[in-house]
């Protein structure tokens, strides 16, 4: 089993390093002595920068500027099973648990995931999530709440947390 | 499908194709001409056997085709070493012969070197004169024996948010020449742009190799 996943985890950095999209980062973690674990990968994930309306006008979101970490823990069923995926302890949106793992439809074994869904798509599909969030599918209470009951307290959060991750570079 | 395909091979059998290739890819230029000796060769065996046997035949002649290579290499050789038996030859004949033989050499060689001096003495005066000139036509002879030297290169694309470019670089040379020439290229100032691979800001002292960039790996590029 674990020649499978490593294998298309290998594929699937080797895809990565050739294309991936704009402030995406996504790596195998790298061990003190050099060695390499593919199993976990560090990611970055940039907030979602403006989008152009029908006017031509852009229009900004307030996760722009953030740089969010996001580790992906696969296991050893992996593709058959979809990886962990994790931001830090007590990310603040409706749709992530207090322990920081993402609760989305695709990384569901249950429902969304499929084998074929590749590290990009993850990543891609995260990143929507976040200026999108779900409110029939809440993960933690202060996030959730503040999303349905107070728009403005939510979107002052959600910018005070884009400058708490600021650019690496 | 699949008996059409097997049709075909006996007709274009690869196996025989591919190592000439390789060793086309291997050996730039020098030994160009081999391959196409060894083609035309073939060409002219493959037509009358078509039959399995046939590459029993082929094999043959390849071996024989090397070993007239090799007759070719030894034509060529000899020459020198004859010179040198003639010399020794002369040695032991006529010695008054030699000496007379010698004394040309030397008169020769100091005419030669007078030339040699003049000649030097002519190159650094225009040296002199032309120094701007002379610095860029070496610069030019630079450029034109550096690819001479085998030196590997490595394609590497440059992302920014509108796509994809790529470039062929040296594994070895640092990447701020690669960096230099793109943010001509797009026309902005090298100090605006921060090029980085997996997160990390890359320094412009950094070659490729030092990062450990495979062909087609990408880097994407940031304007502050």
């Amino acid at each position: 089993m674990s020649g499978i996943a490593r294998g298309r985890l290998a594929e699937e950095r080797k895809s990565w390093r050739k294309n991936h999209p704009h402030g995406f980062v996504a790596k195998p973690e790298t061990a003190t002595d050099g060695t390499v674990n593919l199993m976990v990968w560090q990611c970055t994930i940039p907030g979602k920068a403006g989008v152009l309306n029908r006017a031509g006008e852009e229009k900004y979101t307030d996760w722009e500027g953030g740089y969010f970490p996001l580790t992906l823990h696969f296991s050893e069923d992996y593709p058959s099973k979809p990886p962990k995926c994790k931001f830090p302890q007590g990310f603040f949106h409706p749709n992530v648990y207090p322990s920081g793992t993402v609760c989305l439809s695709i990384l569901n074994e249950d429902s969304g995931w499929r084998p074929a869904i590749t590290v990009k798509q993850i990543l891609v599909g995260i990143q929507d999530l976040l200026d999108s969030p779900n409110p029939a599918d809440p993960a933690q209470t202060d996030g959730y709440q503040l999303f349905i009951q107070e728009p403005a307290e939510y979107k002052r959060r959600v910018k005070q947390q884009a400058k708490q991750y600021p650019p690496l570079v | 499908m699949d008996e059409s395909t097997e049709d075909l091979e006996p007709l274009f059998d690869y196996s025989r194709v591919q190592p000439v290739g390789l060793i086309d890819l291997e050996d730039e230029g020098d030994e160009q001409v081999l391959p196409e000796v060894v083609k035309g060769k073939r060409k002219s065996d493959l037509t009358p056997k078509v039959t399995p046997q046939g590459e029993k035949v082929v094999k043959e002649q390849k071996k024989v085709t090397h070993v007239i290579d090799d007759d070719d290499d030894e034509w060529l050789r000899p020459p020198p070493p004859t010179k040198v038996f003639n010399r020794t030859q002369d040695l032991n004949g006529d010695k008054t012969l030699l000496e007379l033989r010698s004394k040309k050499q030397e008169l020769a060689s100091l005419l030669q070197s007078a030339e040699d001096v003049i000649r030097a003495a002519e190159e650094a005066a225009k040296k002199e004169l032309n120094s701007s000139k002379d610095a860029v036509l070496e610069s030019e002879t630079d450029k034109a024996a550096k690819p001479r030297v085998e030196r590997k290169k490595v394609v590497i694309s440059i992302q920014d948010k509108d796509g994809l470019k790529q470039f062929r670089v040296y594994k070895d040379d640092k990447l701020e020449k690669l960096f230099k020439m793109y943010a001509k290229k797009v026309k902005v100032n090298l100090a605006k742009l921060v090029f980085c691979f997996d997160g990390d800001r890359i320094s412009p002292s950094a070659t490729p190799a030092g990062l450990g960039l495979e062909d087609e790996d990408m880097i994407e590029v940031h304007i502050k």
